[in-house]
Formats: C-alpha cells, structure tokens, sequence
C-alpha cells in the first residue's frame, strides 16, 4: 500500500477543493478532488480522494462510505464503520469544520479494492502513514472553508460599499444640478433611505411639521411609513436630544430601531432626520451611523449654501428696489419711471439677443439709472416751466452722482456703465462726457431709447404726457442722431410684439398708456 | 439561470462580479481580456455579457465587435465603464443595445440588467431596438 499511497499535491488539492466549496453559503455540498491526477473524470483512478461535506459527521461519514462503495463497485457494510475508520482497506476521518458542519476525507485505493480482499501487508505502518495524510488533506479542507466564508464576508463588504459609492457618486453628480434648496433635500433623504434599505425617511422641521421621503426611485414620497413617524410625540426627547447634541443616535421603540440624525441648516436650525427598517433586516451598524452623520453633514452643508445664496439674492433685489424707491419719493412726478425702465431694458436687450446674465444686469442699470437724481435739490428737480441754463447744469450731474452713489458696490459693474452714460448720444451733443456711436456702451445705449420713451409718455412738471404713438414717433426722427439706431429698431420690435402678445401684462404694468390711448381715440 | 460570461482584467473585480452573479443563481464563466474571452464564445455561446472597456491586448470594444455578428451574445451586453470615459464610451456603443454602468457600479443595478435581459421578450436580441425606455444612467 505504501507504494501507491497518495501523496498530496497541495495546489491541485487545494484548487479541487475551491471549485467544489466556492459557494460555501449552500453547505452541506459535496465535491470531488482527484489526487495525482490533473483531471476530474467520473470515474475514479487509482487514487482517489474525496472530500464530503455536511452537518451531521454520522451522515459524512456514511456517504463517504457510499462513494467509496461505488468507487471501488464494491458494497460496504456501514455498521463497519468504527473509529472514523473504514475496514476494507479505506481510511476515513471526519472532523467538524467551520463551515457548520463535518468534513470528511476518504481515501481509496481502487487497486487493492478491485480483487475483493484487503491486501493487509504492511498494514500498521502504511495506514498511519494514509491518515496522516488524511488528517492533513482534512485540516486543508477546514481551513479552505475558512477562508472560504472569510472571502465571502470580505465580498459581502465591498459589493455593499460599492452599492453606497454608487448612490453617491450619483447623489453628488445630481445635486450639481440642482439649485433649489427643497429639491436637493429631497434628493439627499430619498438617498439615504435607500442607502440605509428603510423603506422611508422622515424629517421633523426646525420650523415644526415633518416631511416624509419615499427610498426606492422615490415611491413611498409623501406617505407615511410603516412606523408612523409623523406622529412625532414618542420621539420628542429623542429629537431635544439630537437638536443639542448633533449627534446621530440609534433608537430603540416598541421592538424597531429608529436612526436619526441632525440636518444642520441656515441659521443653525436644526431638522431631526429619522429612518426605520424593517424587522429582519438586522440591527443598524457603526457603519450606518456614520453614513447618515457624513450624508447629513455634507447635504445640510450644500442645502445652507443654497438657502444662503437665495436669501442675498432676494436681499439684492430687495436692497435695489427700496433705492429706486428712494428716487421715486423725491421727484414724484416720474413714480414707476424706474420700474418701467428697468422692465423695458430687459425686453430691448432680450430683442438684441444678449446673454441671460447681462440681461439681469442690464435691468438693474434701467432701474437705476435715475438714482443720481437723489443729489439734485428739489426746486430744480420738480421745476414747473423751462428750466434756466445753470438749472439744467444742475440736471446734468445727475449721472455723474448715480455713478458715484453706486461705485463702491463692486458686484454692479456694467449697472455703473449704464447709470454714468446714459444721457450720451451717438452724434456726441450728449453728457457727461461727449462719447460718440459705439464709445457708448451698449447698455448706456438701451437705458437711453428706453429713458426717452418714457419720459415723453409720462406727465412731467412742466409738460402734458405724448401718446404712445407720437413718443414712438419722435424717437424714430432721432434716430442716428440723438438716438441709437439699431437699438431704437430692436426695441420697437419689442414693445410692439409685447403690446400685443401680452396685452394683459401691458395693460397692469402701463395704465397710463392705455388711458392715453383711449384719450387719443377720442374725437 | 442563465449563462454570464464576465470579462475584466482586474482579478479581485472579476471574482466579485462572478460570486455576486454566481449568488443569483447565474452559471457564470469568466475571462480575463478580450482575446480569452472571444475563445470561451467560440466554444459556447453565451445568454449575456458583461464585459470591461479597458483591457490590455483586447479590450471590451473589440469583444463585443467581433462577438456581436457572429450572434455569440443570445440576450444582451452589459459594459462596465470608470466615470470618466462614460459618456464617450456611451457614444461609441450608441449603435448597439447595450446597457453601460459607471464604475463602481451598483451591484443592485448590475444584477437587475442581468435578470432583466434574461427574462425580456424573446425578440429583444442584442442589437434589435428595444422598447422600454433606457434608465438615464445606461446607454441606448
């Protein structure tokens, strides 16, 4: 026996041994590994091995007995089966494992079985010698599953990572696009719910009430989850606590666990996020509490960059309209000038096809370009009659002083182009500085066509107000002149298909002018 | 079940494709570039495809040319992409029904495309226009 007693080599044992086990989750399995041999066939060599692998040892070691009967075309008779060895000439071990259960290796060698008789020379020594290999090939087997279930946890690990890295690249890559507050907060919690597998987030407000976001491609949006949490009383010392500490807490309430955690927001409001999983979905790990603590930090972190990017937006605005209202409450007589002329600004420069940017800053210039008018005294200003020549050199400062009113906003750049210059003329008889055609900025050039349009169609102290068609009508004979031809063009164009298309807004934003028109038409 | 034929030069990736697919039950063959795994269609055809873009010698591109016509591919190909050759290679394959996910993928997702090219209509082949309306993230 000891001739042809197997020796084990490790790396085709060991390969045999991954092809069979590498599923190791389905265990008991059972496979097959020839020794000395580089390939399977299903009828076994001369030296076979086989490793089994099962819950119970008894059952191991009787379908090891099984295979070896079939191997060998020969009957065993199982209550032989004595001290993990097998009489006829097999050597068979079972050992627990890791895997749950028993392995077993069984070594035949078909050459003794085949004659019917157990050849017994040598007996002692040899059969040592096989278990020893046994015992070794056996050892091999553990720790192959060892390993085995190790591997498996490992790739548990990262396919999950991989999944979380997904749903963040991905979070990341839309949220750029996303620019209203309300929009990325949805898209981050329906995120989270999806990374935590709950079927729901829910968010209690800093400002009280709560919002309820579904996981999953966003179903569930809205609904309440199984674990109602718009009910919000049970968890109210949890939120206290979350508000203080910032930090994210696992909850434990009626046998469910809740995570939740804080959304920092503007003006350090906190909202208290809060999400469920099902039972059988296991406990929430260290892992997930710090997913939802870095998920949270860096989504409150954009979503109070976007609130604080509004709020000075709308201050801007806000900050502009009460100086036009400013000019508006010392010369009376021109009310709604600015407002109109910041409107009419736009729509020219929308018809001259500037860019959506400019256009913003070019409105700002009609709506400020009188500012300077602040500077001027009053007696002059709201003058009735013909103003006298030092009068009018009086007037004349007023875009200077817009000008130096408004240099030190930095941010208004091309607004200061259109306040300073926008009483120049492209044959140059303007002020303050004489420029000629294209010296003059452009939006210099719009505020102008756009000034004298309604200073002719609004009453002033010392004049009735023009129809709307005459206005159109002066404009036109200075054109090239004291007006800019191209843009006159464009913003006759624009006034009229306005006029016309949105006869409504027309009428709201200009009552003057209807209320002329209707004057007109009367004989 | 069906037969995968996944292809990726990154050893630790190619395992983990293959014992994540292998979990759902797939019968799951794997190769290591192009070229090998142009010999296992030759033997067998395959029901899918999942294959990397970037491989030495040939790459996923030059697979999926040569195994395309010759119907070596029954059910349809998944292309495994990084970030930023995304769009590009979406452009490229623009011609072929093909799903791209961006690297790392969602194994969620991958398994979903793999299910659900196996279980579309029979006169869904790879090629043929399809008619349910790709998700943002895949091709066309």
């Amino acid at each position: 026996m000891s001739a042809r007693c197997p020796s084990a080599p490790d790396d085709l044992l060991l390969r045999d041994l991954v092809c069979g086990l590498s599923t190791p989750r389905r265990a008991p399995t059972v496979s097959v590994g020839v020794l000395g041999s580089p390939d399977h066939t299903p009828q076994p060599p001369a030296h076979c091995l086989r490793v089994c692998l099962g819950a119970d040892p008894q059952a191991v070691a009787s379908r090891g007995c099984q295979f070896l009967a079939t191997a060998a075309r020969h009957e065993i008779d199982r209550t032989q089966l004595q001290d993990g060895r097998c009489p006829q000439g097999f050597a068979v071990t079972a050992r627990p494992t890791r895997l749950g259960g028993a392995g077993a290796v069984f070594v035949s060698v078909e050459g003794e079985i085949a004659d019917g008789t157990a050849q017994k020379q040598g007996h002692a020594a040899d059969e040592s010698n096989l278990l020893g290999h046994v015992d070794t090939a056996a050892r091999l087997v553990q720790r192959v599953g060892e390993i085995l279930e190790e591997n498996s946890g490992f790739a548990d690990e990262v396919l999950q990572n991989y999944e979380q890295l997904n749903l963040i690249f991905d979070l990341t890559q839309q949220i750029a696009q996303v620019t209203d507050a309300r929009a990325i907060e949805k898209l981050l919690l329906q995120r989270v719910a999806r990374l935590l597998g709950s079927a729901a987030v829910t968010l209690a407000s800093a400002d009280g009430g709560c919002r309820v976001f579904g996981g999953a491609d966003g179903r569930g949006d809205g609904v309440a989850p199984d674990l109602p949490l718009t009910d919000l009383r049970p968890v109210e010392s949890l939120i206290d606590e979350i508000r203080r500490t910032r930090q994210v807490r696992v909850h434990e309430a009626g046998g469910r666990q809740i995570i939740a955690g804080p959304l920092v927001r503007l003006d350090e409001k906190v909202d208290v996020v809060f999400a469920d999983r099902a039972p059988g979905h296991g406990a929430f790990s260290s892992g997930d509490m710090m997913l939802v603590e870095s998920m949270l930090a860096f989504g409150g972190q954009i979503i109070t960059n976007t609130e604080l990017h509004e709020r000075l937006r709308r201050m801007s605005l806000e900050v502009t309209h009460a100086m036009v209202a400013a000019i508006d409450k010392k010369d009376h007589y021109t009310s709604g000038h600015s407002q109109r002329g910041g409107f009419l600004t736009r729509l020219t420069a929308q018809e001259l096809g500037v860019p959506l940017a400019e256009q913003q800053t070019m409105e700002w210039a009609g709506l400020l370009h009188d500012i300077g008018k602040i500077g001027i005294p009053e007696e002059i200003l709201c003058k009735p009659g013909k103003l006298t020549h030092e009068e009018f050199e009086v007037i004349k400062q007023h875009p200077r002083m817009g000008y130096e009113i408004l240099k030190p906003i930095a941010s208004l750049g091309v607004v200061l182009d259109g306040v300073l210059y926008h009483h120049e003329y492209p044959d140059g008889s303007g002020y303050p500085e004489g420029l000629k055609g294209d010296q003059i900025p452009l939006v210099a050039r719009i505020v102008h066509v756009v000034d004298t349009f309604d200073a002719l169609t609004s009453t002033r102290a010392y004049r009735q107000a023009f129809h709307v068609e005459r206005a159109l009508e002066i404009i036109r004979d200075e054109k090239g002149v004291r007006i800019d031809a191209e843009v006159a063009d464009a913003f006759f164009r624009a006034f009229e298909r306005y006029r016309r298309e949105e006869p409504g807004d027309f009428a709201a934003r200009f009552p003057a002018f209807i209320q002329s028109e209707k004057a007109h038409a009367k004989p | 079940m069906s037969r995968v034929l996944v292809v990726e030069d990154d050893p630790h990736i190619l395992r983990l494709i293959s014992m994540w697919l292998k979990r759902q039950g797939h019968d799951v063959r794997e190769a290591r570039n192009g070229l090998a795994a142009r010999e296992l269609l030759n033997a067998e055809p395959t029901d899918v495809l999942v294959t990397d873009v970037n491989m030495p010698g040939w790459d996923g591109l030059a697979l999926i040319e040569a195994a395309l016509p010759m119907g070596q591919v029954q059910r349809g190909i998944v292309v495994l992409t990084n970030r930023w050759d995304h769009g590009e290679i979406r452009d490229r394959l623009a011609q072929w029904h093909v799903h791209v996910l961006p690297k790392p993928f969602s194994p969620a997702r991958l398994s979903e495309l793999v299910e659900s090219l196996t279980t579309a209509g029979a006169g869904d082949s790879p090629g043929s226009v399809v008619a349910s309306a790709p998700r943002p993230e895949e091709g066309v």
